[in-house]
């Protein structure tokens, strides 16, 4: 079960599973991004290639503002996938 | 044990039937948990390849799942379907330019990464996917 809300610092919080199945419900979260946000991922147990192109795009598009993510509290086998897609060089890791 | 074989119904909604799969056949074989995990991650990313460039396929995706001493076998028949080998995909750009990047090809990328060998077999529009993964026994 995958979730994803915000919370009242304004921090994206994810949890359950993040795949194929669930990106339009990210999607509508994250296209509302404006500033540069945290995401959590204390709460989230697995991730696909489909998570990550949904938190690239919104990089993206905020990048060309002066504002980006920052990833945090990312541990164990998101971690990996993370180092793998070598996302080190494209966010901020916290 | 005997391996487990099961037919999915072509959509991204069986991704949860797929992972129960794993999961029971994890159990069986009391697979660790990393290898698990990099296996949930392969199935995933190519099971979802299969609904998003075939959606007009009306035919099940089956996936079988065997263990020997120390290997996982993973295959995946997609039937009647074009010509995709994945093993000769070229690796998307992954450097400090975000502009650069784009989704495509990251899921292949991930699950040649975590399995140690991907196969392609293409016969009688018939796509056979075959991963091989070392894993360790969670009592060993």
């Amino acid at each position: 079960m995958f979730d994803i809300r915000i919370n009242e610092h304004n921090d994206v919080i994810l949890s359950g599973r993040f795949d194929a199945a669930q990106v339009e419900k990210a999607k509508a979260v994250f296209d509302q991004i404006k500033e540069t946000t945290s995401v959590d991922f204390a709460e989230l147990d697995y991730i696909s290639s489909a998570g990550l192109g949904i938190l690239m795009a919104t990089q993206k598009r905020l990048k060309d503002t002066g504002q980006k993510l920052i990833l945090k509290k990312v541990s164990g086998h998101i971690r990996d996938v993370f180092r793998i897609a070598r996302f080190d060089l494209i966010f901020d890791l916290e | 044990m005997a391996p487990l074989r099961k037919h999915f119904t072509r959509d991204l909604d069986s991704l949860g039937a797929v992972f129960d799969l794993l999961a029971l056949f994890a159990t069986q074989e009391e697979l660790d948990t990393s290898s698990q995990h990099d296996l949930a991650l392969a199935l995933d990313e190519l099971f979802t390849n299969m609904v998003k460039y075939q959606p007009a396929n009306r035919n099940d995706i089956e996936i079988e799942l065997r263990a020997e001493q120390e290997t996982v076998t993973v295959k995946l028949v997609d039937r009647d379907v074009d010509k995709f080998d994945l093993t000769a995909k070229q690796d998307p750009y992954l450097g400090r330019s975000v502009k650069k990047r784009a989704p495509g090809g990251l899921g292949i990328y991930l699950t040649k990464r975590v399995v140690d060998d991907v196969q392609y077999h293409y016969g009688d529009r018939t796509s056979t996917i075959t991963l091989i993964k070392k894993f360790r026994r969670r009592h060993v």
